[in-house]
């Protein structure tokens, strides 16, 4: 008793802390660290859901995805996609911000809605309007064949180069203006003086945008990469909804694949080899994010 | 000021509406029915299932007990009732079903494998098993027990256009029990004439092969291990429909509902080839009523060939409150009344594979949309040609692995190979190496 009553000031500060901490602490331990460790204890085990027993041996799961052909098409896939969709994106939602951020720009709020818009879709809503777009007889079809450029209808869907296609074109519709607002927020934080500076200094739009805007939007950049690789690397609405991963598999990501090992194709459940496969895609997604940090990171 | 009180009004209102929207389905938590004479059930289809189930609940109110109830738990697909069965399952949790629910016959075989406890068997049941298609019974019997009472039927038709096959010069008698290669040769001609497909199957996961080879005797499977490579009966259907699907004969859609809705209802093709439920999606149009008629399948060596796929029968889970009802209930209606097939007939179109039913007179009718001819009867009659062929828990998979391959093959691979493929896949999955 004696103690506590001579606790210092700064004691008392820092138990007042712990108690503020504790409750969060504990929901995000029991919300978010307890089911992890269960889903690597799962990722051990295999067998059906009611009846799960420990692998044999213990890490089968994660040396039999990397023999399991439909996975490995479906990193090849959904790498495809990163390095394919990631960058034209984000280049494309720097220069519709640049473009959106000048000054003398009638209709701002316009033009800001208008690329904005596809974000507020809802992915499946999204997807499908894609699917039929360029269905067998959809619109695009009719547009290509009345136009001469196309002889006769093209399963755009039923090809597995021409899908992917079609799954980054719509990757791109959907996530550019979002990406656009991260930059557009991130430029007005730019000061307009600067910029003045520069043209005072004599420097072209082409200097002004690689030696200013580049450099002081860094952060928003690294941010947004490391977003759009993540998102990238989950990739699961589209390939369901769009292709359903097909034509015979070869659009398939790996969030639809393991999500087909859990859920789909029939009654064959898999839930130990499905967590496995979620496990790699963490790392993956952890190694990825920590190599762009170090990229980025300009303290030294 | 003003701004603020309508910001906190318009954020309550939608409170309250989301609040609202989740509050609006409580009832349909399905848990088990707590009165004497209530059964819930889960089904999915509002123009098929359901009206079969409603037509057995008030055949057995009017019948046998007049204060029974069965309330219907409508899901929205089939793979709700599924997800659902794998959820509870997986929880160990089975409170949340309901007494009984209705699935699809493929999975009820690796759902007793792997949650004995979710089910009851119907063990001492009043129901006269011999008058059902003993290969619709052989799904839901598991070591001699029965486990479920079969409702709809998935005899295998082939429908064809006679006006389209007219136009090539045939008849659908030219199409009952041809060989194979005849049927090619027919598909060739009425393409040729009149740009139509006579067969068609979506190319994501596909049932042909597997009726086709049903239609054999043969399955996907051998003493519970894949057969596909050395299955010599396999490799010439996946060759067969690879060359179909290239001279134009064969159209292959992307997904189911591009089959449904574009395929068939989009007037691409003279000829389907499914199980009978397929045939009120052909009824959507109606331009063509009078024009369709249906018969067997053709086989390989010439003969008629009768398959089975879908259908579904309804089951007792561990959670039913009323064994002794859900019984009684199945065993009166499903189990032996045809007053309950004729009713699930005229109302959702459900055709039992209850023998005794076909001989009713609402079976025997002629239907318009096929040219007077008694369908229903019909297939009946087919359904109880089905031969009995390998079941396997990975049904499902060894059809997509296949259909996978086939559309490998259309795009250049070399058939063994991708067959191989399929076959190695498969064996993974099943952790057989």
């Amino acid at each position: 008793m004696k103690q506590k009553k001579k606790m210092t000031l700064l004691g008392k500060q820092s138990a007042a802390g712990w108690v503020f901490l504790t409750p969060a602490s504990i929901l995000i331990a029991i919300m978010a660290f307890w089911p992890m460790i269960q889903a690597f204890i799962m990722s051990l085990q295999t067998g059906s859901s009611a009846n799960m027993h420990w692998n044999d041996p213990i890490f089968n799961n994660y040396t039999r995805m990397f023999s399991d052909k439909v996975f490995l098409t479906s990193v090849g896939n959904t790498f495809l996609y990163l390095i394919i969709q990631v960058p034209i994106m984000l280049i494309l939602a720097i220069l519709l911000a640049q473009l959106l951020n000048n000054q003398h720009l009638r209709f701002k709020g316009f033009f800001r809605t208008c690329v904005f818009l596809p974000c507020a879709t809802a992915l499946v809503s999204y997807s499908l309007i894609f699917k039929s777009l360029f269905a067998t007889d959809g619109l695009v079809n009719a547009i290509l064949v009345n136009l001469g450029i196309l002889e006769k209808n093209y399963n755009f869907l039923g090809n597995s180069t021409s899908a992917k296609i079609i799954i980054i074109i719509a990757l791109i519709w959907r996530w550019t203006g979002y990406n656009m607002v991260f930059y557009l927020a991130g430029l007005q934080n730019i000061e307009y003086s600067v910029y003045e500076a520069a043209k005072i200094d004599g420097a072209n739009g082409w200097n002004t945008f690689w030696k200013i805007t580049v450099p002081l939007l860094r952060p928003t950049i690294i941010m947004t990469f490391i977003m759009s690789i993540n998102g990238t690397l989950q990739l699961f609405d589209e390939s369901v909804n769009l292709t359903n991963g097909g034509p015979a598999n070869s659009t398939i990501t790996m969030s639809h694949y393991i999500f087909n090992n859990s859920f789909g194709q029939g009654a064959v459940s898999n839930f130990g080899y499905a967590t496995a496969m979620c496990f790699f895609v963490f790392i993956i997604v952890a190694i990825l994010a920590f190599i762009n940090l170090k990229v980025g990171d300009t303290r030294d | 000021m003003k701004k603020r009180a309508l910001s906190v009004l318009l954020a309550g209102v939608m409170a309250f509406s989301l609040a609202a929207c989740g509050g609006g389905d409580e009832k349909g938590g399905g848990a088990a029915g707590g009165d004497e004479n209530t059964l819930t059930v889960f089904a999915w289809d509002p123009a098929f299932n359901i009206p079969a189930l409603e037509a057995a609940a008030a055949d057995y109110k009017e019948n046998v007990n007049e204060d029974f109830e069965l309330e219907i738990l409508e899901q929205a697909a089939s793979a709700d009732v599924e997800t659902a069965v794998t959820t509870a399952a997986s929880a160990g949790d089975f409170s949340n079903l309901p007494d009984l629910v209705l699935f699809q016959d493929h999975y009820i075989q690796r759902y007793v494998a792997d949650y004995p406890d979710a089910w009851t068997p119907l063990g001492d049941i009043d129901i006269n098993w011999d008058d059902f298609a003993a290969e619709k019974l052989d799904y839901s019997t598991i070591d001699g027990e029965h486990y479920g009472v079969p409702v709809d039927n998935g005899t295998v038709v082939c429908a064809y256009r006679t006006d389209l096959l007219a136009e090539a010069g045939y008849t659908i008698d030219d199409l009952t029990g041809c060989t194979w290669d005849k049927f090619m040769e027919i598909g060739k001609a009425v393409y040729d004439k009149t740009g139509k497909a006579l067969l068609c199957m979506n190319s994501d996961g596909n049932d042909l092969p597997y009726m086709m080879m049903q239609a054999e005797g043969v399955s996907q499977f051998k003493d519970g291990k894949p057969y596909i490579t050395e299955n010599e009966t396999l490799v010439t259907i996946v060759e067969m429909l690879v060359q179909m699907a290239k001279d134009g004969t064969l159209l292959m859609p992307n997904s189911w509902s591009d089959y449904t809705d574009k395929a068939i209802q989009g007037d691409q093709v003279a000829g389907v080839m499914n199980g009978n439920w397929i045939l009120p999606t052909i009824e959507k149009v109606e331009a063509n009523s009078g024009k369709w008629e249906i018969t067997s399948m053709p086989t390989l060596e010439g003969g008629e060939g009768y398959a089975s796929n879908g259908g579904s029968s309804l089951y007792i889970t561990s959670n039913c409150h009323n064994v002794d009802l859900a019984k009684d209930f199945l065993a009166y209606t499903f189990g032996s009344s045809t007053t309950t097939y004729d009713n699930a007939l005229k109302d959702g179109g459900v055709i039992s594979t209850y023998t005794p039913a076909g001989e009713t007179e609402v079976y025997n009718e002629g239907v318009e949309y096929f040219n007077g001819q008694p369908i229903y009867a019909d297939i009946v009659e087919m359904g109880a040609n089905v031969q009995i062929v390998e079941q396997s828990d990975y049904h499902y998979s060894a059809r997509n692995y296949v259909g996978t391959a086939i559309v490998n093959i259309i795009n250049g691979a070399d058939t063994m190979d991708a067959l191989q493929e399929a076959e190695d896949q498969l064996n993974f999955e099943m952790g057989n190496n």
